[in-house]
């Protein structure tokens, strides 16, 4: 009992919203002044703009050395879509005629005005089909430089000669007097197969590169959010026990709203730094356009985009309600840091487990590790972009286990944060955290 | 403002807070005295809300103590310090709002104490930057910047330099005089004399004095009269009112009978011709008190 037992209902009524009022109050303070205090930080700052420009300086670089290379693969031939000049010198017997469609970059000129090009710098190579040609098989290459070609030059030249051989099959097959479309089914085949099972059903597609990367990219987001996020919760909460502040802060806080004041602040800051590197992909993708191939074409089911948000905030509480509780009751920063990664351990066993959810979805294991709370935000998040359909009962399971778990976690979290934050260099006993997190009130 | 009621509260084993009740008043210094561990932070902690008693009530301006209350107390815990890479100002601006202050208010009256105990130009440094006594300044001044009713201060004046001290007890007697309900725990006997009105007394968790700081001296006072100058009879006998004569310090020291009075004793000096150059009828200092009081001193019990 802390108040006088006869306090009449209504009054007693009115205090709790009181403060309640003055708890939430409290929390958006210490939810404000973390955020602000962590974004202006010269290493958040400098951590959050480091990615993309560095990935940005990379792709620069990378396109660079290869001279405007990254594809995946594509209709203009091996390495991709790439910008460059097919100068030819035609001094064969055969007509060619280049056709825009097919083969867009080819320039014929004569030798003397390819060689001067040369000379100006405005082309690498001028491919000379000899008076000897078709009789003898054998053109010339003409390069602008002695010194053997980097890899953006190799990967031009492969396209140059792709482009050249269809130039000359579409002139031998119309000298020929194939008919135009017959040339169109030679140079082209096909452009798809349909595949079927024996029942005639039509096959899945076949997984794209874009269906592995998807589960991936959402399961590293989270854990890269936990870890970046937790640090920034460790940070603060031992700064404050180190730096003597923190009985100042809980006169003033209670612990429940001092913590989830952090959780959400730095939470945030987290999120922003999130945010600004998932801008800057959204941003990047459109501009790399179709350097990034199928990459570009991601798209997720509004339904799957509700749940991972869910699965996310839910597991970003627990987990941010726990990494609260062991910044409090570590003695100092590096005992707080090796505490949290038994902890954070847990976020990243699915990842380990990554084999099993590509082979086969439906596994135990996958069930069980969507059911363990530590490790259901993770699972579900790979769960949710690789099952073809829903799995709606494991859906629900795993969502009432992780929101119970992130309730008891956080009221067990706030008494451990309550009873240990104030013991300072001290290591707290078992039996201590554990009457904590049992202890009336 | 205060009342403490039968208040209970156990750590593992140990009783640290036993059965202990008093009250604070608004316009008053309660010093809260005890060796280290008799449980006084813990009690100050509970009333702050931030440990709750295992049995017992505690009311805070009329109700159970909490978050509704905390912008009205001021405290200056014994472990104390400052965000050490946040500037000053910043930090204290923090402290206010979370004391319930518009932030915009918060800084302007923290700008205002700031220039006031002559860290106006420092006010923009980080707490690193700064020495022990700005430290301490700053740290008083987070704690009073929201003019709180009740002000809870464990251990003020340890590790002050001598004129942050006197700081501090400028501060602490302006609260008081201002209305505010002053609770100060101290080793410092000397201080505790000086400030406080009344003051409680607790060894193990439980109290052994409590009240006004005249009254707990008078009934530990033994009926001495120190008495210093010349042609005073040295013989018991020659007095109505004296039961013991002995020398001490340069003074004269008798021991009154319990029934006669310093006044009567005075008379009887000036009869028998003695040149009274001083006077002065001996009383316990709050130290002597608390050394006697926690030994085990068995006149505590009268005045409990």
């Amino acid at each position: 009992m802390t108040g006088p037992s006869t306090e009449p209902e209504e009054r007693r009524a009115r205090r709790g919203r009181a403060s309640l009022r003055g708890s939430i109050g409290l929390l958006a303070v210490v939810a404000k002044r973390d955020y602000l205090r962590t974004v202006r930080r010269r290493g958040f700052v400098f951590g959050t703009l480091l990615l993309p420009l560095g990935i940005g300086f990379f792709m620069t670089l990378s396109g660079f050395v290869s001279g405007g290379g990254l594809g995946i693969g594509g209709p203009d031939g091996p390495g991709g879509p790439v910008d460059f000049v097919l100068l030819v010198a035609n001094e064969s017997p055969l007509d060619l005629q280049p056709a825009a469609p097919l083969t867009p970059h080819v320039q014929l000129v004569s030798r003397e005005e390819g060689l001067r090009r040369l000379g100006a710098g405005s082309a690498e190579e001028l491919y000379v089909l000899p008076s000897t040609y078709p009789d003898d098989p054998t053109l010339l290459r003409i390069d602008a430089r002695a010194a053997a070609q980097p890899l953006g030059g190799l990967q031009r030249q492969g396209a140059q000669q792709h482009e050249l051989a269809l130039l000359i099959q579409t002139t031998l097959l119309r000298d020929a007097a194939v008919a135009p479309d017959v040339v169109q089914r030679v140079v082209a085949p096909f452009t798809a197969i349909d595949a079927q099972t024996l029942s005639g059903a039509p096959v899945a597609a076949d997984p794209s590169i874009a269906s592995f990367l998807l589960p991936f990219a959402f399961t590293m987001l989270f854990v890269l959010s936990i870890f970046i996020t937790t640090g920034y919760l460790l940070q603060s909460v031992t700064e404050e026990k180190e730096n003597r502040v923190v009985e100042i802060v809980l006169s003033s806080v209670p612990a429940l709203p001092l913590m989830g004041g952090k959780i959400l602040g730095l939470g945030a800051a987290g999120l922003t730094q999130v945010v600004v590197w998932v801008l800057t992909a959204a941003i990047a993708a459109p501009l790399l356009g179709d350097r990034m191939g199928e990459l570009s074409s991601i798209s997720i089911s509004p339904v799957t985009l509700i749940l991972a948000v869910a699965y996310f905030a839910l597991g970003y509480l627990a987990y941010g309600a726990m990494f609260s509780a062991v910044g409090a009751l570590a003695p100092g920063s590096r005992e707080a840091q090796q505490y949290a990664g038994i902890f954070g351990f847990a976020a990243v066993v699915p990842l380990i487990f990554s084999g099993l959810f590509l082979a086969d979805i439906e596994s135990p294991i996958v069930t069980v590790l969507a059911l363990i709370p530590l490790t259901t935000p993770a699972t579900m998040l790979m769960v949710l972009t690789l099952a073809p359909e829903p799995p709606w009962l494991l859906i629900v399971a795993s969502l009432t286990s992780l929101a119970l778990f992130t309730l008891v976690a956080t009221v067990a979290s706030a008494r451990v944060f309550r009873a240990t934050l104030l013991l300072y260099g001290v290591r707290p006993s078992i039996g201590r955290i554990v009457g904590a997190i049992f202890a009336r009130g | 403002m205060v009342v403490v009621d039968g208040v209970w509260k156990r750590f593992g084993n140990v009783d640290v807070v036993q059965d202990l009740s008093f009250d604070v008043r608004p316009g008053e210094v309660l010093g809260f005295l005890g060796p280290n561990g008799a449980g006084k932070t813990t009690t100050m902690r509970m009333i702050l809300d931030i440990i709750r008693p295992d049995r017992g009530s505690i009311a805070v301006f009329g109700g159970a103590p909490g978050v509704e209350h905390q912008a009205r107390v001021g405290y200056l815990p014994e472990e104390r310090g400052l965000y050490r890479d946040v500037p000053v100002l910043d930090t204290l601006t923090y402290f206010g709002a979370l004391r319930g202050l518009p932030t915009a208010e918060a800084r302007r009256r923290a700008t205002r104490w700031l220039e006031d105990v002559g860290l106006g130009p420092s006010m923009k440094q980080k707490a690193a930057e700064l020495s022990r006594g700005m430290h301490q300044k700053a740290q008083v001044v987070a704690t009073v910047l929201h003019d709180p009713d009740l002000l809870i201060v464990d251990e003020p004046f340890q590790g002050l330099d001598p004129v942050n001290a006197e700081m501090l007890k400028g501060v602490i007697t302006a609260q008081r005089d201002r209305g505010a309900a002053v609770v100060m725990s101290t080793h410092d006997m000397a201080d505790a004399q000086t400030l406080c009105d009344r003051i409680l007394l607790i060894d193990k968790g439980r109290r052994l004095l409590y009240g006004r700081v005249p009254d707990i001296q008078r009934a530990f006072s033994d009926g001495a009269v120190e008495v210093r100058g010349g042609g005073i009879p040295m013989d018991p006998q020659r007095y109505r009112s004296v039961s013991e004569v002995s020398v001490a310090n340069g003074s004269v020291r008798f021991l009154l009978h319990s029934d006669a009075s310093a006044q009567a004793f005075f008379q009887e000096l000036a009869e028998l011709g003695a040149a009274v150059e001083r006077f002065e009828v001996s009383t316990p200092t709050l130290n002597e008190i608390f050394i006697r009081t926690v030994a085990g001193d068995r006149r505590a019990e009268a005045v409990r």
